[in-house]
């Protein structure tokens, strides 16, 4: 019986794995933040945390940009998602890969993007002006809650469009049949059927939108969260506060969990199967609607690609150190090949290694979390909600709590930056296994057992080949995910582990515009390809990225 | 001597038992149904057999060797699963050929005896195509031919046809059957549907609960049946209400109605006065007529309860309407006694 023993000793490894990567990381935040710096036990930190007005303004000015950026995601996802699966759009297929473009767009580019055209100096308020409009500088929390907006209703229009695409068309008809007039059909018949997808989607908005700090930071102008505070705290160079960070941190997951918690609550009794028998078919508007409707469709699409589409022209523009030069010229690049090859090189390396150990090490844990239920596999599978939940940022201040002194020593290693991102995805490949092998009816391989093939050569011969391109698949979206990461990665990284979107976050800060373009634009043509190869073996599947 | 035999099978998951001290002997050659409601225990029992499920206690032997000793790989036995388990990643003849891989044959013969194996199942053309797309049927009809290219020295059949729908059901039982009698294999099919269960087995299994109700060629399981479940089971069952009209009808016929016994009689071994049976004649209502071409089916209210009866070949004119009276005749051999524990007893004068 060599196959009993081979799961309890991965099932022993995967505990082993948590403890190390999760448990004790959470835990040294818990308990930074309940212990004075003498090391006696205390709610001190608790207590200046809620009597603080800075630290209760950013608990406000939190709640507020994850309403925000959730209800500008709900309004344009919704929008966007409505228009596609009901009425004919020309270029449907454009659409999808602008709202793709703006999912795995680096990170603070969004921001800086719209300084650059809707800032102080911005291009097209400068236009504008010329013609004797003038408007406000994109600054503070409207400017935040745009970006937002515009950043992340990309998760609520995938998910709901695949919802939308499935609602049968005969409870529509049938609505109809009654009376109902198309506004009450909406709301009654579609809007219950589309709610998972649409809380699902509302509440990715909503996580990322409370642990994004780089876009306050560039665009708050003063306008502080608890991911800038934590980050403050945590970087100060006089007086680092580690157990102010550690507290805000803990504040921080607990809000997150709040939201997964309420919105699991919400959709619970909520699960529709699709139907597809009688799909519901695109209206083709006509006159002013028709225009309405392309209109709103491209503005929300291109206006979220912006970024991209902006760093992409920028990198290309010539310059004279940080300042744009007219014309066009490859100084960015040049400047990216010669001074930054290295940077290029870690994020590469440490993504290939993470995702390396995330398929390696989550297919194993998916199978068994799949093909051995028992309470420590269910327990298992709660446990893996826990990175899912975790900002980045509190990922970073955790581990440089847990391993910074102590047995095991990890700050400044590019180990500690493999590991952050390693347990930050392994969810999701456990949960993409575990699914696809749920899928997969044990008989197939009892079928192949029977045929002659012992146990463990059946798994490799039928159920490895099934679920291979869904692993790579996988695979190829945690890579976007890895290289993209920045705000663990900020907190960890030393000179000599920098990545890419920390090169990034350092040239903006330093007005250097230009390079950072190019890097943003490399890290995109990275994460394009890993996208590309990821369709190549699922299919086109947006609501994969998510 | 006996082929497969399963001894005094016991199984529990936890405190229940799924199998509870079944015995069956299958012969050679001989095709062998397993039948029961939902939950009785059939997919357990045939899932001991095929090694995927390890007996609590009792023995299993084929060919006189001890089948638990072995592991399931090397058992020999093919199956057939109720949701195909085709293999989507590989094409019609990599599928049926994949049991011959590790028996090592050469690859000439894969070719001719996969072909071969196809060609009984009427597949031949399909060889190349990738299952995903093909039919229910197709896909088990590749199941099958799967599981018999191998040769295997028992076939296990878990409800095959129960995702098909009604007309191709019959379609394939008739073609298993054939295929099964062609090359002579020892098969054990399991299926809820009793007239799948009559119509293709030489000998079935009634099993209710875990245990075994009665083994019996078709014939005998429904004209004989030895326990009141398999009469119920098997074929409709009027049952007698209990009371002196009940009683009067058990002295008229000349039958003793001993204590604790329970009466009942099947459908078509009642008829209506004047087709020509003979027996007790009881006088009832018409509560509802039911005409079926070949058949008629009424229910008629009686002293001793409202009683199913199947007319057969009914004249055109011979509709009655609810309400109106008519009378049953009871034939004497057509009573069936059942004991308190629901044995067939019988119950002379
Ligand atoms: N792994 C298991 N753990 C616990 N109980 C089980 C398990 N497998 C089967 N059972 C129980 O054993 C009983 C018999 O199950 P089995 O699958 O053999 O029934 P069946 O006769 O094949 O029914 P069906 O016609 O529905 O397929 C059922 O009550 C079932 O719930
Ligand atoms: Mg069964």
């Amino acid at each position: 019986m060599a196959r009993p023993n081979f799961w309890t000793l991965v099932s022993i490894f995967t505990w082993a794995l948590l403890i190390l990567l999760l448990f004790i990381p959470v835990g040294s935040v818990l308990f930074s933040s309940l212990y004075d710096r003498a090391g006696n036990f205390s709610l001190a930190n608790y207590a200046t945390f809620f009597s603080e007005p800075r630290f209760f303004t950013a608990f406000v000015n939190t709640l507020v940009v994850g309403a925000g950026g959730l209800f500008g995601a709900l309004l344009l996802g919704s929008i966007m998602a409505f228009c596609i699966s009901r009425f004919h759009i020309a270029g449907g297929r454009v659409v999808s890969l602008l709202a793709i473009l703006a999912l795995v767009s680096p990170p603070f580019i969004g921001a800086y993007s719209w300084i650059v055209l809707f800032g102080a100096g911005g291009l097209v308020r400068g236009m504008l002006r010329d013609v004797g409009v003038t408007m406000p500088p994109i600054y503070g929390l409207s400017g935040i809650l745009i970006v937002f907006s515009l950043k992340f209703y990309p998760y609520v229009y995938l998910l709901v469009l695949g919802a939308l695409a499935n609602v049968n068309r005969s409870l529509e008809e049938a609505a109809e049949g009654l009376g109902l007039t198309p506004l009450q059909r909406t709301l009654q018949i579609s809007f219950p059927l589309v709610f998972p997808a649409l809380s699902a989607g509302g509440l990715l908005a909503l996580i990322h939108a409370i642990a994004d700090f780089g876009t306050p930071r560039l665009l708050g102008r003063g306008y502080s969260t608890l991911a800038t505070e934590a980050y403050a705290a945590y970087s100060a160079e006089v007086g680092s506060n580690m157990s102010m960070g550690t507290t805000i941190s803990v504040i921080l997951i607990a809000v997150s969990m709040i939201f997964v918690l309420l919105q699991r609550y919400m959709s619970r009794r909520n699960v529709y199967h699709g139907n597809l028998i009688n799909k519901p078919v695109k209206i083709r508007l006509r006159g002013w609607r028709n225009v309405l409707a392309h209109v709103a469709v491209y503005t929300i699409s291109l206006c979220g690609a912006m970024p991209v589409i902006v760093s992409v022209i920028y990198s290309f523009r010539r310059t004279s150190g940080p300042v744009f030069q007219d014309g066009f010229a490859l100084q960015s690049y040049e400047r990216i090949i010669f001074n930054l090859g290295d940077v290029v090189r870690n994020s590469l390396t440490f993504s290939a290694t993470s995702v390396l150990l995330i398929v390696v090490v989550g297919t194993l844990i998916g199978t068994l979390v799949a093909r051995r239920t028992t309470i420590s596999t269910s327990l298992l599978d709660g446990a893996f909600m826990i990175p899912y939940v975790m900002p980045g940022i509190v990922i970073g201040i955790a581990y440089i709590a847990a391993f910074n002194t102590g047995p095991i020593v990890l700050t400044g290693t590019a180990s500690i930056i493999v590991l952050s991102i390693f347990i930050r995805r392994l969810p999701y490949t456990v949960r993409t296994t575990a699914s696809a092998l749920r899928q997969i009816s044990p008989s197939m391989e009892e079928a192949a057992v029977s045929l002659g093939y012992s146990p463990f050569r059946a798994f490799l011969r039928i159920t490895v080949p099934l679920i291979v391109p869904g692993i790579i698949a996988g695979g190829m979206l945690s890579f976007v995910t890895a290289i993209n990461e920045l705000s663990s990665s900020l907190v960890l990284y030393v000179g000599s582990t920098m990545t890419m979107p920390v090169r990034i976050y350092l040239l903006i800060l330093d007005g250097d515009f230009g390079v950072a373009a190019a890097l943003a634009t490399i890290l995109l043509a990275i994460s394009g390809l890993a996208v590309y190869i990821a369709f190549r073996f699922i299919g086109r599947n947006e609501q994969a990225l998510l | 001597m006996s082929y497969l035999t399963v001894q005094n099978a016991i199984k529990r998951f936890g405190n229940f038992a799924a199998l509870n001290d079944v015995s069956i002997v299958v012969e050679k050659g001989e095709f062998f149904t397993l039948l029961g409601p939902s939950g009785c225990g059939k997919t357990t029992l045939l899932r001991s057999i095929a090694g995927f499920t390890d007996l609590t206690s009792g023995t299993i032997t084929l060919d006189n060797t001890n089948l638990r000793a072995v592991p399931p790989h090397r058992r020999d036995i093919g199956m057939v699963f109720q949701d195909y388990a085709i293999f989507p990643h590989l094409s019609v003849f990599d599928n049926v050929a994949f049991g011959l891989k590790p028996r090592k044959v050469p690859a000439a013969e894969i070719k001719t005896r996969v072909m071969q194996a196809l060609a009984a199942v009427r597949l031949e053309s399909m060889a190349e195509r990738l299952p995903a797309a093909m039919s229910g049927g197709q896909q088990q009809r590749i199941g099958l031919a799967r599981a018999m290219v191998i040769n295997p020295r028992l076939l296990l059949m878990d409800e095959p046809l129960s995702n098909l729908d009604a007309k191709l059901r019959i379609e394939l039982r008739e073609e298993i059957r054939d295929i099964q009698k062609q090359v002579d294999i020892a098969t054990i099919y399991v299926t809820h549907d009793q007239e799948e269960a009559l119509a293709i087995s030489d000998r079935i299994c009634v099993m209710s609960a875990g245990r075994i109700e009665q083994i019996g060629t078709p014939q005998e399981i429904y004209g004989d049946p030895q326990t009141r479940f398999v009469a119920g089971f098997v074929g409709t069952l009027n049952a007698l209400e209990a009371g002196s009209a009940t009683e009067g009808l058990l002295t008229r016929l000349g039958l003793s109605s001993g204590a604790g016994l329970t009466w009942a009689v099947r459908p078509e071994n009642i008829g209506l006065a004047g087709t020509g049976m003979t027996g007790e004649q009881l006088a009832g209502t018409v509560k509802k007529f039911t005409y079926l071409g070949r058949e008629a089916h009424l229910e008629v209210e009686t002293p001793v309860g409202s009683l199913v009866v199947h007319v057969a070949n009914p004249s055109r004119s011979e509709i009655l309407a609810p309400g109106a009276a008519t009378t049953v005749v009871v034939p004497r051999e057509s009573l069936m006694a059942f004991d308190a524990e629901g044995q067939r007893t019988e119950a002379e004068a």
